[in-house]
């Protein structure tokens, strides 16, 4: 099988190396320096130049709880690299592939920056990115958030993660793995890497923590995950769709729609004016 | 939830379950007041970033696919003839405008090519741009025999037009064309189109088969033609007018909550005023004035495509707000 991502939500320190790792590694433009108010998360989303986003869940306890204790989770959300992924099966140009290690990659040179992707993502992953720019040594200039949309007008082209596709090429473990300090995120082959996460949730349960796993063994049409997850909340929560719908399941609905209706107007129209 | 060891909690004071949201089982149990069901009410998903140009080609090529219908749908050995003529030329002229459009939302044109390495039928955008290309070729064929026959081109052109086989190609391809949008638009996780995946694509058949009898009874206004064809016009105009108004009524009742960024605030107001009062009912009304005028047809027309325009711009606008709302975008339409 191919390789992905194991993040193990309960380990995770909300240090946010991931994403700096993922910025350094990538050469992505820093996200700006916007406070949020919401706890310690002033990245905010996954982006086109961002490629790793440490959600925080921050929340007094229940008010019938005994003791003051403070919720406080952390999930480094990425791109899940879906078996159905949508983003790839809306790509017009081909640019979206499925790499060697069964990661789902954007060839930046092929995509047309069409933008056909981006509302086909049912996690809302990918966004446009103003080009490349090879000339002056950088790959991305900026995201869609600090310009807005001109991007596609600009000449955009589609960015999200690539799961170090280069780093895997030569052996080594991707960005945000390599530096994470606790193991949160686990990178490895997936079928070992869901044995593993099996065993994690079971050994949580044997000590009164309930989490489960979000893309694993999952009745969805985008399929299981290769980067998946060990939650202990609700999707919801973290910004996840409940149950993700893979865009292409709508196509036969709509085309038998449109068929139907085209039919209809084609009679009426030889009715009136063949009589 | 991770409730640590010895923390002492009592059972009562649980939450549900985490997963039981996720698996689809715990749709009864309301979560607890303590807990958000959204991540600070921020998007789950990513907005869509068209802007006018693609809202332009989707109303002109509703049109294009309309007035290619009409070619093979009217007789241009009767009374018909100035009409199909019209249509014709008209089809032709936006299978030109539509890819300048296309090419121009791209930023760098010669991108568009990349559209052309591959076939792929899982791809509506892939399906689309190829029926764009291919209805460019009857299109073409048809206007310059069209073309021989009025005098205009050199008169062995006339040959091109290969009757059996180029009307119909038109009219399937331009009946192809003023759907696949509706698909295209529908088959995204925004949940506003998602939802609508039975009555976009139609709503878009509708108003692309109107919006061809508006524009080529607005033409033959302006060229002349037989007071019969604008009759005609009118009446599958009608039809057509009334089946998109059924179907945004319809479209309202079934997208129910999720139908509030397109049928609610001002945007609502908008598409009732300009696509549904202005845009059909008006029309219709004029048509049923019993007076031949060059004026009357004009108004028409021009109050049609205006609520056609505004039709598509509705529906991209409000999927943008749709895919603003994280709680819509959680539990994505089946």
């Amino acid at each position: 099988m191919g390789s992905g991502f194991f993040t193990d939500t309960t380990l995770c320190i909300g240090c946010k190396a991931c994403e700096v790792a993922c910025k350094q590694w990538n050469q992505l433009p820093a996200d700006g320096y916007e406070f949020s108010g919401n706890s310690y998360d002033n990245t905010g989303e996954l982006g086109g130049t961002t490629w790793r986003h440490v959600a925080f869940i921050e929340r007094p306890a229940p008010p019938d709880a005994p003791a003051a204790q403070t919720a406080w989770h952390m999930v480094s959300d990425v791109c899940k690299h879906c078996t159905y992924a949508g983003c790839m099966e809306a790509c017009p140009t081909g640019a979206i592939i499925r790499n060697e290690f069964d990661d789902v990659y954007i060839q930046p040179d092929v995509c047309n920056g069409c933008g056909y992707c981006v509302p086909s993502c049912p996690f809302g992953v990918v966004d446009l990115i103003v080009p490349a720019d090879y000339t002056f040594g950088r790959r991305f200039e900026s995201d869609g958030r600090t310009h807005d949309d001109a991007t596609q007008r600009t000449g955009g082209v589609a960015g999200k993660c690539t799961l170090c596709y280069d780093r895997q090429k030569i052996g080594f473990v991707p960005a945000c793995a390599k530096a994470c300090p606790t193991e949160s995120i686990q990178f490895g082959d997936v079928d070992e890497l869901r044995a593993r996460a099996k065993r994690r949730v079971a050994s949580l349960e044997a000590r009164g923590v309930s989490s489960y796993l979000y893309g694993v063994d999952s009745d969805s049409s985008v399929g299981d995950l290769n980067a998946f997850f060990l939650l202990t909340e609700p999707p919801g929560a973290y910004n996840l769709p409940e149950r993700p719908v893979l865009p292409s399941t709508h196509q036969p609905a709509g085309y038998a729609s449109a068929a139907v209706c085209a039919a209809a107007l084609a009679l009426a129209g030889f009715a009136i004016f063949r009589r | 939830m991770s409730t640590p060891i010895g923390a002492g909690r009592p059972e009562a004071a649980q939450p549900p379950r985490p997963d039981a949201a996720y698996r689809g089982a715990g749709d009864g149990e309301p979560l607890p007041a303590h807990v958000s069901p959204t991540y600070y009410d921020r998007p789950l998903l990513k907005k869509p970033h068209w802007e006018w140009e693609v809202v332009t080609y989707l109303f002109l090529g509703g049109v294009m696919g309309g007035c290619g219908m009409l070619v093979a749908i009217a007789d241009e050995d009767g009374e018909d003839r100035e009409l199909v003529r019209n249509a014709r030329y008209l089809a032709f002229g936006l299978a030109a405008a539509c890819p300048a459009l296309l090419v121009g939302h791209l930023g760098r044109p010669e991108r568009f090519l990349h559209m052309l390495r591959i076939v792929k039928f899982k791809s509506v955008m892939s399906m689309g741009v190829w029926g764009l290309v291919l209805f460019s070729l009857p299109a073409s064929a048809g206007a310059a025999a069209q073309a021989a026959e009025d005098g205009l081109m050199p008169d062995w052109l006339r040959h091109v037009a290969l009757r059996p086989l180029v009307k119909p190609l038109q009219a399937l391809l331009g009946a192809f064309i003023t759907g696949y949008t509706g698909v295209l638009i529908s088959s995204t996780a925004i949940p506003l189109w998602a939802k609508g995946k039975r009555y976009i694509p139609a709503l878009c058949v509708c108003s692309g088969v109107a919006g061809g009898c508006a524009a080529s009874a607005a033409s033959l206004a302006l060229t002349g033609g037989a007071e019969a064809s604008f009759a005609k016009l009118e009446r599958l105009e009608t039809i057509a007018a009334f089946a998109e108004l059924a179907l945004l009524f319809g479209f309202e009742r079934h997208a129910g909550e999720l139908g509030a960024p397109m049928y609610r605030g001002e945007r609502g107001a908008k598409l009732r005023t300009w696509t549904m009062g202005l845009g059909i009912v008006a029309p219709a009304l004029l048509n049923a004035v019993p007076v031949h005028a060059r004026w009357k047809t004009l108004l028409a027309s021009a109050l049609t495509l205006a609520g056609g325009y505004v039709f598509r711009e509705t529906l991209i606008e409000a999927g943008k707000a749709s895919a603003g709302d994280p709680k819509a975008a959680a539990r994505q339409p089946e």
